[in-house]
């Protein structure tokens, strides 16, 4: 299926729900090289002008730690959700962002023009992400793991003589790590990796459903320019002090609205039948007044039941019941909290030094 | 299989149509099955409904899409595949055999002889 500008597969030999239920239970690898990549020397002026759209204390992120941020605009509005990691290569400090491939032009455009010769890297390396309880196991037979590394640490390694970037990071909820490796190593570590038999490769279905399940965001769909990161639900990834400064783009709304009540709320839901809740399926209460539509669905092979995620007017009182037209028929579905499936990170450390 | 069987006919929507005795049995292609991926769910038609060909009468989910499954000839719905509400996958495992969606008694044979056969049908998906 054609994907961002690449071809990607939706899934492998054994299907959707195979591949979603061995990462949940063992591991399973995703090809995630369409995704942007970039290096940004760790200058100044260049974090000055970064920190417009990040909000973030970007000169003090701790070295060999990973962050969930943003690229905001005008308005707080979200440009692209993206990882970005402080990390020496080769003895210079860089910036490591990594974002979504659909994004590709308008984040550029905002990292080279603060920092005119960040490097893309994403035509010379490829990105695999390795995810699942036993991604420690399948990995550090073949790639050095320090013992005491952590969800969102990074660091260089080897493979193959090549230095790879490794992040303890992923998007399905479960422990697992990300790999940035030079593309004429690339297919040589895959091979490796597949040699475990409890191990397979997933694609953009699985990927899909995990993060569902793990109520993980995703850019356009739950994110967009017009929604913010606090009506998003992602307040917790706003560094506090930034929204008082007014070099952030959009601080003042987004201060306003961390005070005030929003005007819509994300939520989870889950099917009360057997149909399945789709992107863009609109929600009405009990008097068939519209309240929301859902951004995602799918169906959860950990709940055998379809969920989704949503946004709904405030003032709903949830305790009343939300119908989801499908099919032009309207059909109960339950407020579910998220995540629906407990995240599963290997956890510790601070955002700053 | 009966001993009147017809020849196993397709639709171009990627369905097969077998008839016994006036009796048709509908499903979709393994092609389908296989296009559509894992399928989590059906609905079923309802039995004593009368459709023309064409008609969308039910749906199957699967994890990537929601399709509808049209009806290939006129007819009325005399059964349907009920172990397929407890176990949808089923027509993944044999879509063209255990996973028949459901049968119509038919009121024009005419409209049966004008579907592909199988060789037409392979040749329809070659295209």
């Amino acid at each position: 299926m054609p994907f961002a500008g690449f071809n990607m597969p939706i899934n492998y030999k054994t299907g959707i729900i195979n591949e979603h239920k061995n990462v949940r239970n063992h591991s399973g690898i995703f090809d995630v090289s369409h995704m942007g990549q970039i290096l940004i020397e760790n200058n100044e002026s260049y974090l000055h002008k970064l920190e417009k759209y990040i909000p973030l204390q970007l000169k003090k992120l701790i070295k060999n730690r990973s962050h969930y941020s943003f690229l905001l605009n005008k308005d707080g509005g979200v440009i692209d959700d993206l990882i970005i990691s402080n990390i020496d290569i080769k003895d210079k400090s860089y910036l490591y962002i990594v974002y979504n491939a659909s994004r590709k032009k308008e984040d550029e455009e905002i990292f080279i023009s603060c920092a005119p010769n960040a490097e893309k890297i994403y035509k010379e390396n490829c990105l695999f992400a390795i995810q699942g309880p036993d991604s420690i196991n399948v990995l550090k037979n073949i790639i050095d793991i320090p013992n005491n590394m952590n969800f969102f640490d990074i660091l260089i390694s080897k493979y193959n003589n090549n230095e790879i970037i490794v992040s303890r990071s992923g998007y399905t909820g479960e422990d697992g790590f990300e790999l940035s490796i030079p593309n004429e190593s690339a297919e040589n570590l895959i091979t490796h990796l597949l040699k475990n038999e409890n191990t397979m490769l997933c694609g953009l279905g699985s990927r899909d459903s995990l993060r569902l399940e793990a109520g993980l965001s995703l850019y356009g769909h739950e994110l967009n320019e017009k929604i913010t990161p606090i009506e998003a639900g992602l307040s917790w990834a706003l560094d506090k002090e930034r929204l008082e400064d007014e070099n952030l783009n959009g601080n003042k709304i987004l201060s306003d609205q961390l005070k005030n009540k929003l005007s819509n709320k994300k939520i989870g839901l889950i099917s009360t039948s057997k149909s399945m809740l789709r992107d863009g399926m609109t929600l009405f209460d009990n008097n068939n007044n519209e309240i929301g539509k859902i951004t995602s669905g799918c169906f959860s092979p950990n709940l055998k039941k379809s969920i989704a995620i949503g946004y709904i007017i405030s003032e709903f009182n949830t305790d009343n019941p939300i119908f989801c037209e499908i099919r032009k028929k309207l059909e109960l579905v339950k407020i579910n909290n998220l995540p629906f499936v407990k995240k599963n990170y290997k956890k510790n450390g601070s955002k700053y030094e | 299989m009966g001993a009147n069987m017809s020849e196993k006919k397709y639709t171009k929507d990627h369905e097969w149509v077998s008839i016994e005795n006036e009796i048709a049995t509908i499903g979709i292609s393994n092609h389908a099955q296989e296009s559509l991926g894992d399928i989590v769910f059906i609905e079923l038609p309802s039995v004593g409904n009368s459709v023309k060909a064409k008609d969308e009468i039910c749906v199957v989910e699967s994890v990537k899409a929601a399709s509808d499954i049209y009806a290939p000839i006129d007819g009325e719905i005399i059964e349907v595949n009920n172990n397929l509400e407890n176990d949808a996958a089923i027509i993944n495992q044999d879509a063209e055999n255990e996973g028949w969606i459901f049968k119509m008694k038919i009121s024009d044979s005419n409209q049966y002889s004008e579907l592909m056969s199988e060789d037409e049908y392979k040749q329809f998906l070659e295209q």
